[in-house]
């Protein structure tokens, strides 16, 4: 019998699981179960990957900078004149 | 005496990016116009990368970047420093992202995750094809691209920004939960439900 076919069982519980503890190092006696599955099971193994690497490509996808106009723009649209104007009120 | 001049000063010796965020805010909240311009040089790639991942807009980004600091700027009496400055960033950011999104009503395209999108384990019958090892710089084509931005706005904004925030931004459940002011089951049993969607979006595409 394959070992993917003997862990079967166990297969909907170590899929909760490391859906929801995916880079978690939890030292407990329910983990150290699920590690022991997953090193033996090979959809296990391919499903955990599968859903690191979705997250990796989401962490690898470049993000644009702030442009230096959107920058200029940001700190021309702050009310700083509404806020001292009041600050200085508020000291009188 | 004007506190303006008065800072100007003392930034000779200290110079205003040196210093941290507390400090920041204090001068900030005395009316410190280059104090808060500092903060929002150091913070403004964090809210506009955020608010880009959100929305995958430039445009849409911009408009969230300016309503963010122009949010923080108002309230920033408000910020009591009980938590750190940039997670009570990150809970005005997200709000502006939901905001903006409902004015402009686009979330018709997104799919409902009141179920979850696939059944947990419905793999058991099947062997799971593996993921090819390719590197993530190789494979960003614009096939890819187009692929992880269409499968992410399919996901419901509640879904989204906790995979965001958890998984991308990199911050911790308990802060996750502080931001958006969830339960950490709550935020367990999002992500859960968000990292297998998007699992199952790019499948087909990764297996090929």
């Amino acid at each position: 019998m394959k070992k993917t076919q003997r862990h079967t069982l166990n297969c909907r519980s170590v899929y909760k699981h490391i859906c929801e503890n995916l880079d978690a190092d939890i030292d407990s006696a329910k983990c150290r179960r699920i590690r022991a599955h997953i090193e033996e099971c090979e959809n296990c193994t391919a499903y955990l990957d599968s859903l690191k690497k979705t997250v990796y490509l989401y962490r690898a996808y470049p993000t644009p900078l702030v442009s230096t106009n959107a920058h200029k723009e940001l700190i021309a649209k702050i009310p700083f004149a509404t806020v001292s104007e009041k600050k200085r009120r508020s000291l009188g | 005496m004007n506190p303006l001049t008065t800072r100007a000063h003392h930034n000779k010796a200290h110079p205003l990016k040196n210093l941290p965020d507390e400090r920041l805010i204090e001068d900030a909240r005395n009316g410190n116009v280059h104090a808060f311009e500092t903060l929002v040089k150091r913070y403004e790639q964090m809210v506009y990368g955020f608010s880009f991942k959100m929305c995958r807009n430039k445009e849409k980004a911009d408009e969230t970047l300016q309503d963010t600091f122009i949010n923080v700027y108002k309230n920033l009496q408000q910020f009591n420093g009980n938590s750190k400055f940039s997670t009570w960033l990150y809970s005005i950011v997200t709000n502006n992202c939901l905001m903006n999104r409902r004015k402009r009503k686009m979330d018709q395209e997104m799919v409902s995750l009141d179920e979850p999108p696939v059944e947990e384990g419905a793999h058991h019958h099947g062997t799971i094809p593996s993921w090819e090892d390719t590197p993530a710089e190789k494979m960003m084509n614009t096939e890819l691209r187009s692929r992880l931005d269409t499968s992410i706005q399919k996901l419901p904004q509640d879904y989204r920004v906790v995979f965001i925030l958890r998984d991308i931004e990199g911050q911790s459940i308990e802060e996750t939960a502080q931001i958006l002011k969830l339960s950490i089951p709550a935020v367990k049993s999002r992500l859960r439900r968000a990292r297998i969607f998007l699992r199952e979006q790019l499948n087909d595409y990764m297996v090929q």
